[in-house]
C-alpha cells in the first residue's frame, strides 16, 4: 500500500497558485510504483528535505490488482477523469488490469531503471516522441497496471502499438527481458479487454487466415475474397476497411507471382559427406510466398553436407497468434510443431524466417506450465538455429562463386533484436567473391512490418516502411538482403509504392545462388521480378 | 484559504486544458491519467508527481502558446527533455503542465566553416556528432547518457561528459540559444559570434534547470576531431596508487581527454555485467585516454605509462584499435547499471571533491561506510574529482535502506568540507535543493534568486527545484553579515 | 561602521571614468571594507564606479555619475594556489601579470592574455578582455570557475566555487563577466588553471591582403593542427601579417608548425613571438572597436571596414579589433554594423577619445533580450547606482 510523505500535497493545502512558492509538487510522492523488486529505480522513504540520491532498487512483494489508494494530489489534479476529482486519497475499485495468469514480472520489470537509453531505438518512439509509446513508458504502464490502473482503452493501445520489434532488449544496459513482459501483456489483453466488434471480427481474420497455409494458398484474389463477404461490408461500415487495402495489396502483388508452388521434397540427401541432419521449418507465410526461400535453404544445406528433412503438413510454429496474444492458438501450433520435429528425428531445426525462429527459441517458455510438454519444448528450442546462424556454426564448405555487386543488408528485428543474429548473416554473404556490403543509417530501427502489425496498425507501419525503403535506397546497392518474409513485403511493397524498384532477396538465396553459379544479373533480375518465384525453377544445369 | 477564494486547481487545470487544446491541437494535449503517468519521474524514479497536462510540443509556437497560457492562468509548467536528468529536476508539478521537447527534433544543416550547427532542443545529444562526423568535426560533450538525452536537458543541466576535463563542458559549448521567456516572451541570447554586448544571460540560463525559461533552438560549437586518440587500461593493488598516478599526470603538465577511476567493487560489477575484461586482481583501475595531434600523444602517452609504473600499476593495457578501445570504454560506461548485479538496491551520488582530496576523500568515504557496515562502489571522472560513489544496500535487511540513504547525504556534506560541490553534473533538481544550504549561504542563494525574478518573477517555471526556499519576488533580501559557512569552516578564503 | 583601513581621497581629473570625475576615491583593503563602502553608499544614495588597473577604463560608455570611485586594487591578495588541482583563488585587485609570475613558478598559468598592461582580476572580468590565446583556453567564461562579488546594497555573495565541475546553483560569475560593474563589485575570483606549455613555435606568414587571413584560418580551424593563436595584424584592404603560435611538447611544435607552413602554402618558422604580438590596433587618436562575429566570416568583416583602417584579429575565434579615426567614427559605425550583422556581427566601442566620446553609440544593438538585461539590472541594483550609464542600452 501506498504511503504519503507528508508534505506532498493534496490541492487542500497547495500554496496559492501563481506564487512562486506554489511548487506542491516537490515533496516527492511516496509511490506505490516504487516498490517493486530489485533493479528498479526506486525509492526508500524519504523526506524531501534530506533526499541524497538516486535509489536504485526496494524490495517488496506486490499484490497484484490491489485496490491501492493514489498519491493524494496526484489523482486529484488529473484532469480528464473526473471520478477522481475531489477526491484525494480515496479510489473506486477498478477492475484491476491483469489476471493472475502470468502477468508481467514484477520482478522483470523491477530490472527497469528508468534510464530512457531503449527510447532512441524504439521505432514508435522515433516516430512520435511520446513517453508512453516507448520501452520505457510501457514498462511504467505495465507497472501502473500492476499497480491495479484499469486495463483501458489508452493503455491498451499502446501496447497494440508496441511492434514487438525488440530493438528495446538489444538496447537495455540493464538486461530488462522486455519480450517476456510484452508477451506476458498480450494475452491479458486479449482475455480481459473488450475490443470493439469491428476491430475483433479484423482480427480473427488475420489469425484464422495468416497462420494456415492452404487457407492462405486459397485467397488467390484476396480482394475478391473479402468484397464479397459480409466481413467485408461490415469492415466498411466500420472504417476498418481502410486499413485493408494496404496489406491486401501487398498480397495481391506478390501473389500472382507466385505461379505454381515447388513443393520441396521430404527428404534431401547431403551433397558428399554428411555432417548433419536437419529438419527445415517450412513455415507459413514463407511457405506460401516465399516458396523459393524453402528451397534454396534445402539446397544450400545440402550443399553444406546436411541431410535435410521438411516434415509434410507443418502448421504455423505460433509466431502470429503469439505475437498478436492469442495464446491458447499459440501453444496449439507450438505443440504440433514439437510432435512434428520429435518425430522427424533431426539433429537441428533450421528456421529461415526471423519471426518463427525467435518463436521456436522461446517454446520453452511458452510452455513451461505443462508438465508433459515444458521440458520436450524446451529440447526443441535448444535444437533450433537460424538458417544463418547454423551455417556459420557448422563453417561453410560449399565453394562459393563470385556474385560482384553491392549488397544493403537488412536487419530483421526477429534476428536481430529478438535472437542477436547480427554477424553470421554479414559474415556469409561477406564469405561470396564481389559482395561489398553498404551499411544501412538507422539500421536498429523496425521496417513496420513486425508480423501482422502492418494489418494492424498501418499507419505507423506504412511510415516505419518508407523510412526504411528510404534508407535501404539511400545506399544504392544493387540489392537489398534481409532473412525475413515480412520485412521483404513490407520494403518491397513500400517501394513500389514510392515508385521505386529494388532487387530483393532472402539470405539463403544469394547463398544458394552462389553456391550454384547463378549469374549476378539473373539473381538480380528475378529478384527484382519475381518476388518469390523466380528462382523457384530449376535452371536448365540442374534439370 | 477561504471558501471561495481560489479555484480549485483541477478547475482551473481543466480550463488550461481546453485553452491549451484549442491554441495547439487537442492530440498535443494530454490529460488522460494512464497516459500522463508516464510522465511522473525522470531518470531519478523515485520522485513522483503525476502531471495535471502533458503538452507535447512541435514547435516553438507550441512553446510559446503553451507558456503564455500556463503564465496567465497562474500555472507552473516544467520542460522535459528524454527524462534521463538524475536529479529530478524535470519531475512535474502536480497542478502544473509538463512541456514535452521531444518532438522538436529538426537538426540544422552543419556549418564546416563556422564549426557551428543549430539544432532544436529535443535532438539527441549523439546526433549531432553523428551529423557533425562527415566534416570530421563533433560535439564535445558527451554524458554517459548521450544515446538518449536531449541538447536542451543537456543545456539545463549543464551536462558534462567524461571528456569534459579537457573539453569542458556543456557550458563551453553552447553559443546561442533561443528561450521562451516565462511570460511567453521569446529572446535569443548569444548568438553564432563568440560575443554579443550585454550581460551574458546565455551563461546564467545554462545551468538553470529549466528554472529560468525553455529553450527552443540552440547553437552549438562543434570541435574538430583530433589527429589522434590512444586510450589505455591500467590496473592497480591500492586505491592511492591510482589517484597518485593521476595526480603525476596533471603535475606534468599533461591534460589527458579523459581519466576515469573505478573501485573494486565497481570493476566486479562491470565484469559481471558486460566482461570487459579489465586486470585481474585489480582494486582500482584508470581509463586514460589522450587524444590531439600524434607526435604529442605518443609522446605523452609514454610518458603517462612512465608515470602508471613509478605509481605500481601492475597491469597496462594500451588499446590497439577501436574495438579494444570500446571495450574499455564499455566497462567505465555500463558500471552504473551494472552495479545493480552486484547488489539489489543502491543509490547512485553525484559529488565533486578538489583532486588532490582524493585519497583522503576515499579513505574517509571507506570509514564512515564501515562504520555502518555498508558498501560503497566508486566510479568516477578522476581527472576532475567529480565522484560518483554508489551506496549499495539491500532494502530486505530491516533499516539498510535508511543508513544507505544517511550515508550518501554525508558524503555529499564530506565533498563541501572538502571544498567541493554537491553536483558536479546531474544538478540540484527535486533532490539535492536542500542540500543548497550546505554550500551557499542564505545571501549567496537570494542573489541567485535575484536572476530568477528578473527572468521568472511569477515563479512558474519550474518551480520547486536548484532552491530550498522559493522566495518571492517582492521581497527584498534583507542585507546579510556574519561568517560564510565554508570560511566557518575554515576552508574558505578569510580576508 | 568603521572602516580605518579604508583610504579616501577627493576625486581628480586624473580619475576621470569617461569623462566623468569623481567626487570622492575610496580604496579598500579588505572584502568587508567594499561591503562596508557600499552599505554607506547606499544609505545616503550615492552612485558608485568600481574600478581597477584602470587598464580598461576608458572601456564602455562613460557613467552617468560617479559620486564615489571605488579602487579594487588594495584587495591584492593571492588567497590560494593549488598546483595539484590547477586552481587559484585571488582577489579583484590582484594584477594580472603578478599572478602570472607566481603561478609560473609552479608551471602553471591563467589562460588570458589581454595586452593592456597593469590589469587587475576583477577588471578582466568586468570588461570580459581576452588575447590571442582565447582560440586555446578561451575567454573568462570559460576560466573562471568561482566568484565573490558585493551587490549594491553591500551583499556579499559567492557563486561557483573552487572545483573545476560543479553545476550548484545559477553560475553568476557568467552575469557578471562583462557586465562592466553595473550588477555589482567582484571582490574575489577562483579560476582554473593550465601547464605552461614547454616548448613554443612560431609560424610568420605576410599576406599582400589582410582578407587571405579568412580562408587560412578556416583551413587552420577544419585541420588536426591544434595552435594556441592565431593572429592576424594589418590594415582592412591592404596588406597583413599572420602569426600562428603552437605551444606544446618540443617533437608536437615542430611537427606542426611544419605542417602549419605545408597548409599555409608558406610562412616563416622561429621560437620567438613578434614583439607587437597580440597588441590592439591604432593610437591614442582613434576609435578603438571590439569586432565580433561568425568566426567564418573574418574577410567579410575586414571587408567591411573603411579601407586603411588598422586591425587585428583572433583569427579563427570570430573577434576582431579595429581602430578608425576618431574623425570618421561616427559615421562609420552604423554602416559597419549593418553590413557585418548578417554574420551576426556587432561592433562595440572600447575606446574614444574624449572629443567624440559622447557622439558614439558605444555598444550598438542589443537584441531582443535588452528588455531582460533591464530586469535583470533592476533586481541587483534597483536604485541604479552602481556604474549608471556605462552599459547597453543605458543601464
Ligand atoms: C545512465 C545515465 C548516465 C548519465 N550520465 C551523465 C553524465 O555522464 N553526465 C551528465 O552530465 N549527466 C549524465 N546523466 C544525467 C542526464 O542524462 C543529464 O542530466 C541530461 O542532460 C538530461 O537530459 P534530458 O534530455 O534527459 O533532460 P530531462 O531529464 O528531461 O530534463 C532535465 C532538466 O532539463 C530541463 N529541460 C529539459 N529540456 C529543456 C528545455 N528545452 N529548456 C529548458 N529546460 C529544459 C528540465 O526541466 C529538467 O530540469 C546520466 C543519466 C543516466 C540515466
Ligand atoms: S534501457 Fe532498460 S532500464 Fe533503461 S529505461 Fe529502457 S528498459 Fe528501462
Ligand atoms: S518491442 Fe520495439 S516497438 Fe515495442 S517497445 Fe520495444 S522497441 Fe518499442
Amino acid at each position: 500500500m501506498t504511503e504519503i510523505t507528508p508534505g506532498s500535497h493534496g490541492q487542500g493545502d497547495a500554496p496559492p497558485p501563481g506564487s512562486p512558492g506554489a511548487s506542491p509538487n516537490v515533496g516527492p510522492v511516496r509511490d506505490s510504483v516504487a516498490d517493486l523488486p530489485s533493479g528498479a529505480p526506486t525509492g526508500a522513504q524519504r523526506a524531501a528535505d534530506e533526499a541524497p540520491a538516486a535509489v536504485v532498487g526496494a524490495r517488496r512483494p506486490l499484490d497484484i490488482g490491489q485496490d491501492i489508494d493514489l498519491p493524494a494530489g496526484t489523482g486529484a489534479a488529473t484532469v480528464g477523469t473526473p471520478t477522481l476529482l475531489g477526491l484525494p486519497g480515496t479510489r473506486q475499485a477498478v477492475q484491476p488490469a491483469f489476471d493472475e495468469h502470468h502477468p508481467p514480472d514484477p520482478a522483470l520489470i523491477g530490472d527497469c531503471v528508468h534510464c530512457g537509453f531503449c527510447l532512441p531505438t524504439c521505432p514508435t518512439y522515433v516516430l512520435w516522441g511520446e513517453e508512453m509509446d516507448s520501452p520505457r513508458g510501457r514498462i511504467y504502464l505495465m507497472k501502473e497496471a500492476l499497480e491495479g490502473e484499469p486495463l483501458d482503452d489508452s493503455m491498451v493501445r499502446h501496447f497494440d502499438q508496441c511492434l514487438g520489434c525488440m530493438a528495446c532488449v538489444t538496447a537495455c544496459p540493464s538486461g530488462v527481458q522486455y519480450d517476456k513482459l510484452i508477451e506476458a501483456t498480450r494475452p491479458q489483453i486479449e482475455r480481459r479487454y473488450e475490443r470493439s466488434r469491428a476491430e475483433k471480427l479484423y482480427r480473427d481474420l488475420i489469425y484464422n487466415l495468416f497462420p494456415y497455409p492452404r487457407r492462405l494458398r486459397a485467397l488467390r484474389g484476396p480482394l475478391r475474397a473479402y468484397q464479397a463477404s459480409r466481413l467485408g461490408s461490415l469492415l466498411t461500415r466500420s472504417g476498418l476497411i481502410r486499413r485493408l487495402p494496404a496489406p491486401l495489396q501487398a498480397m495481391e502483388s506478390l501473389a500472382p507471382k507466385l505461379g505454381p508452388v515447388e513443393s520441396v521434397p521430404e527428404r534431401t540427401p547431403a551433397v558428399g559427406q554428411r555432417r548433419a541432419v536437419v529438419g527445415l521449418l517450412a513455415g507459413c507465410v514463407q511457405g506460401t510466398f516465399f516458396p523459393d526461400v524453402n528451397a534454396a535453404t534445402v539446397r544450400v544445406l545440402a550443399a553444406e553436407g546436411c541431410d535435410v528433412i521438411a516434415p509434410r503438413r507443418q502448421g504455423c510454429c505460433g509466431a502470429l497468434p503469439g505475437h498478436g496474444g492469442r495464446e491458447e492458438q499459440a501453444l496449439d501450433f507450438a505443440k504440433r510443431t514439437i510432435e512434428t520435429f520429435e518425430r522427424a528425428g533431426v539433429d537441428y531445426v533450421v528456421v529461415n524466417a526471423a519471426g518463427c525462429g525467435s518463436n521456436i527459441k522461446e517454446y520453452g517458455h511458452q510452455l513451461r506450465d505443462e508438465p508433459e510438454w515444458a521440458e520436450r519444448a524446451e529440447a526443441l528450442a535448444r535444437r533450433s538455429r537460424d538458417i544463418s546462424e547454423f551455417i556459420v556454426e557448422i563453417g561453410p564448405v560449399a565453394e562459393r562463386h563470385p556474385l560482384p555487386m553491392t549488397v544493403a543488408y537488412q536487419d530483421a528485428c526477429h534476428l536481430a533484436h529478438a535472437q542477436g543474429i547480427r554477424e553470421e548473416p554479414r559474415k556469409l554473404l561477406r564469405g561470396i567473391p564481389g559482395i561489398e556490403l553498404k551499411p544501412l543509417v538507422e539500421a536498429e530501427l523496425c521496417c513496420g512490418s513486425a508480423g501482422t502489425y502492418n494489418m494492424l496498425q498501418p499507419e505507423p507501419a506504412r511510415e516505419l516502411g518508407e523510412r526504411k525503403a528510404a534508407a535501404v535506397l539511400a545506399t544504392g546497392a544493387d540489392l537489398m538482403v534481409t532473412a525475413n518474409p515480412g520485412c521483404w513485403m513490407q520494403v518491397a511493397t513500400t517501394l513500389a509504392r514510392m515508385g521505386e524498384r529494388m532487387p530483393v532477396a532472402h539470405t539463403v538465396q544469394v547463398l544458394d545462388a552462389s553456391i550454384r553459379g547463378v549469374p549476378v544479373e539473373q539473381l538480380l533480375d528475378r529478384a527484382l521480378n519475381g518476388p518469390g518465384t523466380a528462382l523457384t525453377r530449376p535452371t536448365p544445369a540442374q534439370r | 484559504m477561504t471558501a471561495v477564494a481560489e479555484p480549485a486547481v483541477s478547475d482551473r487545470t481543466a480550463a488550461l486544458a481546453e485553452a491549451l487544446r484549442t491554441a495547439i491541437g487537442t492530440e498535443r494535449v494530454l490529460t488522460d491519467r494512464t497516459q500522463v503517468r508516464t510522465y511522473e519521474c525522470d531518470g531519478l524514479a523515485n520522485f513522483k508527481v503525476t502531471p495535471a497536462i502533458v503538452v507535447l510540443a512541435e514547435s516553438r509556437q507550441h512553446v510559446v502558446d503553451t507558456v503564455r497560457l500556463c503564465s496567465e492562468a497562474g500555472v507552473p509548467f516544467v520542460a522535459r527533455g528524454s527524462g534521463t536528468g538524475l536529479s529530478g529536476g524535470a519531475l512535474p508539478s502536480a497542478d502544473g503542465v509538463l512541456l514535452v521537447m521531444s518532438r522538436l527534433r529538426s537538426l540544422g544543416p552543419v556549418d564546416a566553416d563556422n564549426r557551428q550547427v543549430t539544432v532544436e532542443p529535443g535532438v539527441i545529444n549523439l546526433w549531432v556528432t553523428r551529423d557533425a562526423a562527415p566534416f570530421d568535426l563533433a560535439y564535445a560533450p558527451d554524458p554517459s547518457s548521450q544515446l538518449v538525452c536531449s541538447i536542451g536537458g543537456n543545456v539545463a543541466e549543464n551536462a558534462g561528459g567524461a571528456h569534459c576535463l579537457k573539453y569542458g563542458f556543456t557550458v563551453n559549448h553552447v553559443l546561442g540559444a533561443e528561450v521562451v521567456l516565462p511570460d511567453g516572451e521569446v529572446v535569443h541570447l548569444g548568438g553564432r559570434a563568440p560575443e554579443h554586448p550585454g550581460y551574458d544571460l546565455l551563461g546564467a540560463f545554462i545551468g538553470s534547470e529549466g528554472t529560468l525559461g525553455v529553450a527552443t533552438e540552440l547553437t552549438l560549437r562543434l570541435i574538430r576531431v583530433p589527429e589522434a586518440v590512444q586510450t589505455m587500461l591500467v590496473g592497480y593493488h591500492s586505491v592511492e596508487d591510482a589517484a597518485g598516478t593521476v595526480s603525476d599526470i596533471i603535475a606534468a603538465g599533461i591534460l589527458p581527454a579523459a581519466v576515469e577511476m573505478m573501485d573494486a567493487l565497481a570493476i566486479e560489477a562491470a565484469e559481471a555485467a558486460v566482461s570487459c575484461g579489465y586486470p585481474e586482481g585489480a582494486v582500482a583501475v584508470l581509463v586514460i585516454e589522450l587524444d590531439g595531434p600524434q607526435v604529442e600523444v605518443e609522446a605523452q602517452f609514454r610518458q603517462v605509462e612512465e608515470i602508471a609504473r613509478r605509481r605500481n600499476a601492475f597491469e597496462t593495457r594500451i588499446a590497439a584499435d577501436d574495438a579494444e578501445r570500446g571495450l574499455m570504454w564499455k566497462g567505465r560506461k555500463s558500471a552504473f547499471a551494472a552495479v545493480g548485479r552486484i547488489s539489489p538496491s543502491y543509490f547512485v551520488q553525484d559529488g565533486v571533491i578538489p583532486r588532490t582530496k582524493l585519497p583522503e576523500v576515499l579513505a574517509e568515504m571507506k570509514r564512515m561506510a564501515d562504520e555502518k557496515g555498508l558498501r560503497v562502489a566508486n566510479v568516477f571522472h578522476a581527472g576532475d574529482g567529480n565522484l560518483h560513489p554508489l551506496v549499495l544496500f539491500d532494502d530486505a535487511v530491516e533499516g539498510q535502506a535508511h543508513e544507505a540513504e544517511e550515508l550518501a547525504g554525508d558524503i555529499l556534506e564530506l565533498c563541501v568540507t572538502s571544498g567541493g560541490s554537491i553536483t558536479g553534473e546531474h544538478g540540484v533538481g527535486s533532490e539535492k535543493r536542500m542540500k543548497m544550504a550546505k554550500q551557499f549561504t542564505p545571501a549567496d542563494l537570494d542573489t541567485m534568486q535575484l536572476v530568477r525574478c528578473a527572468f521568472d518573477p511569477d515563479g512558474i517555471a519550474n518551480p520547486g527545484k536548484v532552491f530550498p526556499t522559493p522566495r518571492l519576488c517582492g521581497e527584498r533580501p534583507g542585507v546579510r553579515k556574519g561568517e560564510h559557512p565554508v570560511q566557518a569552516a575554515g576552508l574558505g578564503e578569510v580576508f | 561602521m568603521s572602516a580605518p583601513a579604508v583610504t579616501r581621497r577627493p576625486g581628480g581629473t586624473d580619475d576621470a571614468v569617461g569623462g566623468v570625475v569623481p567626487r570622492e576615491v575610496v580604496r579598500p583593503g579588505t572584502v568587508e571594507e567594499v561591503a562596508d563602502v557600499l552599505r554607506a553608499a547606499a544609505a545616503d544614495g550615492r552612485t558608485v564606479v568600481p574600478v581597477g588597473g584602470r587598464s580598461k577604463l576608458t572601456w564602455a560608455a562613460p557613467p552617468e555619475s560617479c559620486d564615489l570611485l571605488l579602487d579594487v586594487t588594495g584587495l591584492d591578495r593571492i588567497v590560494e594556489h593549488v598546483a595539484g588541482d590547477l586552481t587559484v583563488v585571488a582577489e579583484a585587485g590582484v594584477r594580472l601579470g603578478d599572478l602570472q609570475a607566481q603561478l609560473g613558478e609552479a608551471g602553471q598559468l591563467l589562460g588570458l592574455d589581454p595586452p593592456e598592461d597593469g590589469a587587475t582580476l576583477g577588471g578582466l572580468v568586468s570588461a570580459n578582455a581576452s588575447g590571442p590565446r582565447r582560440l586555446r583556453y578561451g575567454t573568462t567564461r570559460d576560466l573562471l570557475i568561482g566568484i565573490t562579488v558585493v551587490l549594491a546594497d553591500g551583499t556579499l555573495a559567492r557563486a561557483g566555487g573552487k572545483v573545476v565541475k560543479n553545476v550548484a546553483g545559477y553560475d553568476l560569475g557568467k552575469l557578471y563577466t562583462g557586465a562592466h560593474g553595473t550588477l555589482g563589485v567582484v571582490v574575489s575570483t577562483t579560476w582554473r588553471l593550465h601547464p605552461v606549455p614547454p616548448a613554443r613555435r612560431v609560424v610568420t606568414l605576410d599576406l599582400p591582403d589582410v582578407a587571405a587571413a579568412g580562408p587560412l584560418s578556416i583551413a587552420l580551424a577544419r585541420s588536426t593542427l591544434t595552435p594556441s593563436a592565431v593572429e592576424l595584424s594589418g590594415t582592412a584592404g591592404g596588406p597583413g601579417r599572420l602569426v600562428v603560435l603552437f605551444e606544446s611538447i618540443a617533437e608536437s611544435v615542430t611537427d606542426q608548425a611544419r605542417s602549419a607552413v605545408a597548409l599555409l602554402g608558406g610562412g616563416e618558422e622561429s621560437d620567438d613571438l613578434p614583439e607587437d604580438f597580440g597588441r590592439r590596433p591604432g593610437g591614442a587618436d582613434d576609435v578603438l572597436l571590439r569586432l565580433a562575429h561568425a568566426p567564418a566570416a573574418l574577410a567579410a568583416v575586414l571587408a567591411a571596414l573603411p579601407a586603411g583602417t588598422p586591425v587585428s584579429a583572433h583569427a579563427a575565434t570570430g573577434v576582431a579589433y579595429a581602430a578608425v579615426p576618431a574623425a570618421e567614427a561616427a559615421g562609420a559605425l552604423p554602416r559597419l554594423r549593418a553590413a557585418i550583422a548578417e554574420h551576426d556581427g556587432t561592433a562595440v566601442v572600447l575606446r574614444a577619445p574624449d572629443a567624440v566620446r559622447d557622439a558614439l553609440d558605444h555598444w550598438g544593438p542589443v537584441g531582443d533580450s535588452l528588455e531582460l538585461m533591464r530586469r535583470v539590472k533592476e533586481r541587483f541594483d534597483p536604485e541604479r547606482r552602481m556604474s549608471p550609464g556605462r552599459f547597453v542600452g543605458g543601464l
